[in-house]
């Protein structure tokens, strides 16, 4: 165990010395994952498969606000889908600009979360993201994970079908068969039992998480991360039964059992931890300029056993740091 | 002479106003019921977009019946229709808004009163400073 504080309070020194490196490198990171997954699953575009470009806009997005990586993303799977066929195309910008509309009013500073949602997805850990979700966010991050979680359904509906939704070469305009395209992409987005299934699970576990680890207990987390991990299961398996959706149930529960594990050693290196950041101001007053750069003070973490909780004095909790809305 | 007092506590003033503080004190310029009134516009422009995009897919996804049957269906009761569905989204979409948005607004203000102290502390250190120096 005290080689774990080791390892977390030299994280925590790493992270303040190198934060101006460490969250465009991140940035660039999501969005590398997010255009290769997008490019395996819908890479209809052969242009932005192209590792030159992909790595070129990841580059590109390592230096802009998250909500401008999230459209960037956006417009890449509109490209590819105009690739495959114009139907899908506007059916998909239409759903992405209403997403857009839900999600940027509410909940701008979860962009990550739909950006990482489709990722975990791909990598076979998606109860992650919600677990995760219920610690560092809030209810309202249902959206942003749920707008996440209809990305991938949708993306990974079109992978399956795409030589169905393709449209012909032929170069004529053929609009009986565009209208037909219309009815099928729109009928396998949103009338995907199992897509539904998960955003209700999803949304039931950022919920329970939240709620129970803002209790004032003893071992809060911990105990929000297990009520987290039988609430999403339960309603998954409820929610896949009552919309007759198709959901393994083992592989949920391995799948489960691995994000579960994954949360808790982020819950102790990340979310746990005070990641302040250094401050780099300056200011003036009647006799000096100052150009300041703070440093976040870190002290080592007393033995476990010993930790008491305590309430912070009112010097401590200038600003208060409450759950954004 | 440094005081490193008062460099300590404009440091973290400056800190706020650098991140955090930018917004608050833009939020706590307006009057409540300004702020919400004006938030409240612009939900209601962006549920109205999103509503249009949502009936002119469900206008594409009919598209076919549209054509066949355009002379036969009763025009009012649709546009009725869709004018009720329009009302509900929108009545649920600016309630929620109004909650999240008096939250922001409660908290911005609560943040800028405690910026607010630290400003008249900060005052305090600086009159008392120029007191010393004229003695």
């Amino acid at each position: 165990m005290e080689a774990l504080l080791m390892v977390k309070q030299q994280l925590t020194q790493f992270y303040t010395r190198f934060e101006a490196y460490i969250v465009p490198v991140l940035k660039f990171l999501a969005m590398l994952f997010a255009l290769l997954f997008i490019g395996s699953s819908v890479g209809f575009m052969t242009k932005l498969k192209n590792p030159a470009i992909i790595l070129i806009l990841s580059l590109l997005c390592s230096f802009l606000p998250t909500n401008v990586i999230v459209l960037a993303a956006g417009f890449v799977i509109v490209a590819h889908m105009y690739a495959l066929s114009l139907e899908c195309a506007v059916v998909i910008l239409f759903i992405f600009v209403i997403m857009y509309a839900l999600y940027f009013r509410f909940t701008p500073g979860d962009a990550i979360a739909v950006l990482l949602t489709p990722v975990c997805f791909a990598m076979h850990i998606p109860y992650v993201m919600p677990l995760a979700m219920g610690f560092v966010g809030n209810p309202i991050s249902c959206i942003s994970v749920g707008c996440g979680t209809a990305v991938y359904y949708i993306l990974h509906y079109i992978s399956e079908n795409q030589d169905a939704l393709s449209s012909g070469s032929s170069g004529e305009l053929d609009v009986e068969g565009m209208l037909g395209g219309f009815k099928t992409v729109i009928d396998g987005i949103l009338k995907n039992d199992l897509m539904i299934a998960m955003i209700v699970t999803f949304a039931a576990t950022i919920i329970v998480v939240y709620l129970i680890r803002r209790l004032k207990i003893n071992y809060s987390w911990q105990i929000a991360l297990g009520a987290g991990m039988v609430v999403c299961f339960i309603v998954l398996i409820v929610s896949s039964s009552v919309l007759d959706a198709d959901v393994g149930i083992g592989g949920a529960m391995v799948s489960l059992l691995i994000s579960s594990l994954i949360v808790l050693v982020l819950q102790f290196f990340i979310f746990n931890v005070d990641y302040s950041r250094a401050e780099y101001v300056q200011f003036e007053d009647d006799e000096y300029y100052y150009y300041v750069k703070a440093l976040p003070k870190i002290t080592p973490d007393a033995p476990v056993s010993r930790t008491r909780r305590r309430t912070p004095s009112r010097d401590e909790m200038d600003f208060d740091d409450e759950d954004d809305y | 002479m440094l005081n490193e007092e008062r460099i300590r506590l404009m440091t973290r003033m400056a800190a706020y106003e650098e991140h955090e503080g930018k917004k608050d004190i833009a939020i706590s310029g307006y009057f409540r019921g300004d702020y919400i009134s004006f938030q409240l516009l612009k939900s209601a422009i962006y549920a109205t977009v999103g509503f249009a995009l949502a009936v002119a897919m469900y206008v594409l996804y009919n598209m076919e019946t549209f054509l066949e049957e355009f002379y036969k269906m009763d025009i009012v009761e649709f546009l009725k229709d869709i004018l009720f569905k329009y009302c509900l989204v929108i009545s649920i979409y600016l309630v929620i808004s109004y909650f999240v948005y008096s939250y922001r607004y409660h908290k911005a203000k609560r943040h800028v009163k405690q910026y607010n102290q630290l400003l008249r502390a900060l005052m305090q250190m600086i009159n008392i400073g120029r007191r010393g120096r004229k003695q």
